[in-house]
């Protein structure tokens, strides 16, 4: 973990709520384990805290983070210009954990496509991507995966499997049967429900990247506490022995 | 570069500067970025008897100028911390300042006990900014009397100097610092966070309000209390910078706690120790 200046190269607006901001850094990038994380500050005359985002996507000299518009925070930032100077916390965080699976099955909710581009663009044997968006307009945020063939879920239908990206997965998990295969998701909580309901019966093995709003990224506040099975040290620190859990490990 | 070691309890520290309580982690995290030999003393986050959940999420509230958090004191346990932790504060010969919490007047005591006579100990904070269950969760600090009590109570279970942590809300905070010192209480912590509510769509989250904001009520209760009795005062509120630090010292602050500035800018402590270093004098 480090204290990284840069400054804006660009901040690319995909949709009317999602933007690609990327930033370059002066001194050397720490090395970044994918699902990662950095806290970024946004403007430290009105947003009082710093804001996590995953590394996207982490060139020679340059950073990106994907973000949606949510709130205060997030709105400010999608209006920062090329040229500003930004600062950023990090790498941090426990990324994703591969271990020479047959197959890996990387599915992705909405924004939650950021949390895992940087894996997809490092795996290095067989995979599958399932994207969930709420209509072809978030087709938007994976333009660069494309030639990965993902199969894609709509809500409204209008592009692909009509409905949720959960229940997609269901009807195309029988085909996986007998491969040693392990599920690396991101997205919201309610999809890491379904999705633990879905895995059940066979406690198919599955890494979720998990958010919990966060006072300082780096295990100092406890703000990012998460319940997990585990009877000994039942409370875990999102920032500091997360973002990635394995689904079976969390109390949901 | 001059000295600024301070004496305080009858030992020297190495500066004035400390950590608030349970805004520097257990005391490893923040190694990735300096080394807690920089701190003057550190300071443990709340530990309880029973080791303690904390609350639900969401925890934490950016408010502009401050911030607001719902941690609900989650910790190891007091035991559990002192086994895992004494030998790393030894390695850096680093005085610790053991910050405790009960949701009865007996867990005090029992925290003090747990104690023992450590070898790292400075001294025992005694967070009277928590609930008492007993009476319907009225915080201890609210009231002259329990502040008496639960002082007098640890005072007697240890040895070590016993510090009251306070915090401003409907109180005059002058009379708790009377109550704290006359059960015996060797220094004061003035201010814990104070009580303010963030309102979501559908629920109402209670929390304590730290930051900047927070600043101007620090130093007030701090020159107050610095008139009204005679031990040392740590100062804890807002601070920022070397500037705030010295406002605090110059208000009549022995020594100084920063807690929320860690979580925006991580160095603020070694920077603030370092600048406190080249101007040799507080004034
Ligand atoms: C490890 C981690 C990685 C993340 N990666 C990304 C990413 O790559 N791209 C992205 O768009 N977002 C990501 N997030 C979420 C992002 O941090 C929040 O959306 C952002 O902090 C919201 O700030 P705001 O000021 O706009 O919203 P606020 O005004 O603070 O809140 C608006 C809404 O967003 C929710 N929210 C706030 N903070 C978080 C949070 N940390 N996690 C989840 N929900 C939150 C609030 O509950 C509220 O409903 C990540 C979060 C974590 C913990
Ligand atoms: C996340 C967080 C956790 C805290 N935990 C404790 C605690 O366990 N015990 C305690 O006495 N004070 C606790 N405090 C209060 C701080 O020690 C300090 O008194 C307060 O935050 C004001 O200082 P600041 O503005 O520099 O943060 C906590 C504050 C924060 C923000
Ligand atoms: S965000 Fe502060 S401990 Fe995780």
């Amino acid at each position: 973990m480090k204290h990284i200046l840069g400054k804006i190269l660009e901040n690319i607006e995909l949709t009317e709520k999602h933007f690609l901001l990327t930033v370059k850094v002066k001194a050397k990038i720490p090395d970044v384990v994918p699902g990662q994380f950095v806290m970024v500050m946004i403007d430290d005359k009105k947003v009082f805290l710093r804001r996590p985002f995953t590394l996207y996507k982490v060139g020679e000299d340059t950073i990106s983070i994907m973000y949606k518009v949510r709130g205060f925070g997030t709105n400010l930032l999608s209006r920062m210009k090329k040229g500003r100077e930004i600062s950023l916390l990090g790498p941090l965080g426990r990324g994703f954990a591969l271990r020479n699976r047959d197959l890996y099955v990387i599915v992705a909710g909405g924004i939650g496509i950021a949390g895992v581009n940087l894996l997809i663009e490092r795996m290095k044997g067989r995979f599958q991507i399932f994207y969930g968006t709420s209509s072809s307009k978030g087709l938007a945020l994976i333009r660069n995966l494309i030639s990965h063939d993902p199969i894609i879920a709509t809500m409204d239908g209008s592009f692909g499997y009509k409905g949720d990206i959960i229940s997609c997965l269901s009807q195309h998990i029988h085909y996986f049967s007998g491969v040693d295969f392990e599920i690396l998701a991101c997205g919201p909580k309610d999809m890491y429900v379904s999705l633990k309901n879905v895995l059940v019966t066979y406690r198919v093995p599955c890494q979720v990247l998990w958010e919990e709003k966060m006072g300082c990224g780096m295990g100092l506040c406890f703000g990012c506490a998460v319940k997990t099975e585990n009877a000994e040290h039942p409370m875990k620190r999102v920032c500091l022995e997360g973002p990635v859990f394995d689904l079976w490990d969390l109390s949901l | 570069m001059g000295s600024i070691a301070i004496e305080i309890f009858g030992k020297k520290l190495r500066n004035p500067v400390m950590n608030a309580s349970g805004t520097l982690g257990y005391g490893r995290e923040i190694e990735r970025l300096w080394s807690i030999k920089v701190l003057g003393a550190f300071v443990t986050k709340g530990l309880s008897i029973l080791p303690c959940q904390g609350n639900p999420q969401p925890r934490i509230f950016d408010l502009g100028c401050g911030m607001l958090n719902s941690i609900g004191l989650q910790n190891i346990g007091i035991k559990r911390y002192l086994e895992e932790y004494t030998e790393f504060f030894l390695e850096r010969k680093t005085p610790v300042v053991v910050n405790i919490f009960g949701f009865t007047e007996e867990e005090y005591i029992e925290c003090a006990l747990a104690i023992g006579d450590n070898p790292v100990v400075l001294a025992i904070e005694v967070n009277l900014s928590c609930p008492n269950v007993k009476t319907g969760g009225i915080l201890f600090g609210k009231k002259p009397e329990t502040v008496f009590r639960i002082i007098r109570g640890v005072k007697s279970a240890t040895n070590f100097p016993v510090i009251a942590k306070l915090s401003q809300e409907v109180t005059d905070i002058v009379e708790l610092a009377k109550a704290a010192f006359e059960a015996g209480a060797d220094g004061l912590t003035l201010i814990n966070t104070i009580p303010g509510v963030v309102l979501e769509e559908n629920r109402v989250i209670r929390g304590g309000l730290s930051g900047p904001f927070l600043k101007s009520i620090a130093l007030k209760a701090v020159y107050d209390c610095s008139k009204a009795v005679p031990i040392p005062i740590i100062g804890v509120g807002g601070i920022m910078n070397t500037e705030d630090v010295i406002s605090f010292l110059r208000a009549g602050a022995k020594a100084v706690q920063i807690g929320t500035a860690t979580f925006v800018y991580p160095n603020t402590i070694p920077k603030i120790v370092k600048e406190l270093k080249k101007r040799r004098s507080f004034d």
